[in-house]
């Protein structure tokens, strides 16, 4: 028999109050669904515990080996509410069968971490009828583990992992857990537009809020020929990433060739970012109310570019009431890329298709704009006509 | 479709593809040619035969050829393998900065581990400065590597004066010379030339990838680089592909039929865009002494991938080699090195025809041009 069950630790979620079952049944769903192509799977709660194993008399070829059970575990800590998760042996018996399976647990987690040497054991009795006490099981199975394992040493006080025995109404063991995104599940707390551009950005401002529970919905503005269909594929594979721990997502992708030129031709120059900032928010708004979102996300972070500055995000933010979420406003870009990185976007996002539009960045754009230059700008575009194109020219991908 | 780049990759030839498709359906042909019963003979016979007809194609024997996967191998095994084994030939090479990256790399890596590597400088018409290779060639002078078309603008190597120079500066320096652009569109005779080492690539005459060819002359020693069961003389180990090599012969003879009128054919094509393009802002970069078969052109107003999104709209391809990103906007090395201007470079499209466009495509081209113009635009 190998390891046959996960152990999920919940976070922020047993701090709730009345509402707890409602987050904690978001949660269970969010996890059956992100684990939908593992087999079938029996997700319960015990306690501030979430456990997955294989539904009982059924076959489940994923917990049969260490790989594939990994493959689970990882899958689990990607969604939003879990703070850490391991790979645990459950059995029935005593203390023989807990020291048995503990040696088998041990050879199969020192293939995959072979240079952990020190330990120490911890035992938990939720079973008040087991006839040895916590620190008896512990000092029993830590020196049969030191028995069988030569290269084990105790270490109470800085061991390399700790190595768990719990009984409850069933045994289990386990040794070392892998960190979750903490968070709270997705579904809890509405549902958000993100304005995707391709960048490093605006995915991890997806992320950011769907780790607040938030569900999104994305809209990406696409300027064919201006940006090649190449980079259309990347917004979609970055849409992907981000689904992994928000859940399915729907893309919208606006033609906005047409919108961008005649804002080419008709605006000013130095103005031009600021103004199709206003007009994407615009159509974004509309688009998020259609869908039953509750506020725009974007991956906007202070000062960062010219359409960034605070007068420009002012006159940018004036033209929508829906909120407007901007989780990187006070991250630099390191912070930013750090947490890129963390979720596996980072790779895709430097592809170098981004933003081949720079011909409709202007040399020199205002950074500090004020009323006068923006009337100025809007003067001889028919913004309202502008907005409704964007709207009937889009492409809804789900994700 | 109009396929207006031939340079990054040709169709096979329906020929070929005929080849092909019964040569693997062939019940005597799927023989290992090393293997010696009768079917291993039967396929040796046939590939030795593909090799004769490429050879005669070169006026070499079949001795001196090898096959090898793509000409980026090619490459690699001649100029390395050539410094390699003639270490006492000198440890200099002079080469351009218009090479093709297959060339480049192996160069710069020589170059760290110790080889001097001398890049002449190249002027506005694409060619190396031959004065400067009379005075570099010197009695370290190990080999000379240059390119005979390139395949960005099309600039033809002045390789007789080249060999001239060469022949009577130090005739133990040998040249490597990059066939890849110019085969199957101009007559080679290595035999005349006298040069040591070239490389082909098959699928750029209609034949297939994976498919490339070394000329090593006979008499020159060179270290292998794929070591094996030392097929082809020991020189590139490895089983030999029966169907590449015949269909590397067959693509190879059939470009060699009517040659010269292929190449005028392009020619016309090749003036009347230039004609038409200059009326339509756009500026010619390709050299005028330059090979037809390529023309580089920069368009006022695009960036080279706009205008390559733009094309492709109607279903036209063409080739940037600028690639563009918000944050570093890279020029083409080939351009850069030219002394083209930077502005220019960055709309430089690449257009590159072969002998199956014909003068309605590049008619329509123009047509299409146009209405770019009107369409995308920004002033």
């Amino acid at each position: 028999m190998s390891n046959n069950v996960i152990l999920a630790r919940m976070g922020e979620v047993t701090l709730k109050g009345l509402n707890r079952g409602n987050f904690e049944s978001k949660l269970k769903n969010n996890l059956k669904y992100r684990l939908k192509n593992f087999g079938k799977l029996n997700i319960y709660q015990s306690q501030s515990r979430i456990w997955i194993e294989p539904v009982e008399g059924e076959e489940n070829p994923y917990f049969k080996n260490e790989e594939t059970a990994t493959e689970i575990l990882n899958a689990v800590v990607q969604v939003f509410g879990i703070v850490s998760a391991s790979l645990a042996r459950k059995f029935e018996g005593g203390i023989d069968e807990i020291r048995q399976n503990a040696v088998e647990y041990m050879k199969e987690y020192l293939k995959i971490y072979p240079d952990h040497h020190t330990f120490k054991v911890e035992s938990k009795r939720g079973n008040k009828h087991f006839p040895m006490t916590s620190p008896e099981i512990s000092n029993e199975i830590g020196g049969y583990l030191l028995e069988n394992f030569d290269c084990l040493k105790v270490d109470v006080n800085k061991p390399d992992f700790i190595f768990n025995v719990e009984v409850r109404d069933y045994c289990y063991v386990y040794a070392g857990k892998i960190m979750g995104h903490r968070g709270l599940p997705v579904g809890t707390a509405g549902k958000g537009m993100l304005l995707l551009s391709g960048g490093i950005d605006s995915p991890v401002a997806g992320y950011m809020m769907a780790s607040r529970g938030m569900m999104l919905e994305a809209v990406y503005f696409h300027s064919f020929p201006y940006t090649s269909d190449r980079a259309k594929d990347k917004v979609v594979d970055l849409a992907k990433i981000v689904s992994r721990f928000s859940g399915r997502m729907k893309l919208h992708v606006v033609n906005f060739t047409q919108i961008q030129l005649d804002m080419y031709k008709n605006s000013r120059q130095d103005m031009l970012t600021v103004t199709m900032r206003r007009v994407m928010l615009q159509i974004a708004e509309k688009l998020a109310l259609q869908n039953g979102c509750g506020c725009l996300i974007t991956g906007e972070s202070l000062g960062q570019v010219a359409s960034q500055t605070l007068e420009a995000i002012q006159f940018t933010n004036e033209v929508v009431d829906l909120p407007i979420f901007r989780p990187l406003i006070g991250l630099d870009k390191e912070a930013t890329c750090e947490i890129s990185r963390k979720i596996g976007a980072f790779e895709t996002s430097i592809l170098p298709y981004e933003d081949c539009c720079t011909v409709f960045v202007a040399k020199h754009p205002k950074t500090h704009p004020n009323r006068d230059d923006i009337i100025e700008a809007e003067q001889n575009l028919d913004i309202a006509k502008m907005v409704e194109d964007g709207l009937n020219g889009i492409e809804t991908i789900i994700i | 479709m109009i396929y207006f780049d031939n340079s990054a990759t040709t169709k096979p030839l329906d020929e070929v593809v005929k080849l092909v498709s019964e040569d693997l359906q062939n019940d005597e042909l799927w023989g290992n040619p090393g293997s010696l019963h009768e079917l291993g003979t039967s396929a040796y016979k046939a590939y030795i035969k593909a090799k004769e007809d490429i050879a005669s194609c070169f006026s070499i024997r079949e001795q001196e050829l090898v096959f090898t996967s793509c000409a980026t191998e090619s490459a690699n095994t001649a100029i390395n393998g050539f410094l390699k084994r003639n270490r006492r030939n000198g440890r200099t090479i002079i080469s351009t900065k218009t090479e093709h990256r297959a060339t480049l790399s192996v160069l710069e890596k020589l170059s760290d581990e110790g080889f001097n590597v001398i890049y002449l400088n190249v002027g506005p018409d694409g060619k190396p400065d031959l004065e400067q290779l009379e005075s570099s060639i010197d009695g370290d002078t190990s080999l000379l590597c240059f390119t005979h078309v390139n395949n960005e603008t099309g600039a033809i190597l002045p390789l007789k004066e080249i060999i001239d120079i060469r022949n009577s500066k130090n005739r133990n320096t040998a040249i490597y010379i990059d066939f890849v652009q110019s085969a199957g569109k101009l007559k080679i005779d290595l035999r005349e030339l006298g040069i040591e080492l070239a490389s082909f690539s098959a699928h750029k005459f209609h034949g297939l990838k994976g498919s490339g060819l070394l000329y090593i002359k006979n008499g020159v020693r060179i270290d292998p680089f794929i070591l094996g069961g030392g097929q082809q003389n020991g020189m590139r180990s490895g089983t030999e592909s029966l169907y590449l090599s015949r269909s590397t012969a067959l693509a190879l003879k059939l470009s060699q039929t009517d040659i010269d009128e292929h190449i005028k054919t392009v020619s016309e094509i090749n003036s009347y865009l230039r004609s038409e393009l200059v009326k339509r802002k756009a500026t010619i970069l390709s050299p005028e002494d330059a090979l037809p078969y390529v023309l580089n052109v920069s368009f006022e107003g695009f960036e080279s991938e706009t205008m390559l999104h733009c094309l492709e709209r109607y279903n036209i391809y063409v080739s940037t080699i600028s690639a563009c990103s918000s944050k570093t906007k890279k020029i083409s090395y080939v351009l850069e090195a030219m002394g083209v201007d930077r502005k220019l470079a960055t709309n430089a499209v690449r257009l590159s025809f072969s002998r199956f466009n014909t003068m309605d495509e590049a008619k329509t081209f123009i047509e299409k041009i146009d209405e770019i113009y009107q369409l995308f635009a920004l002033r």
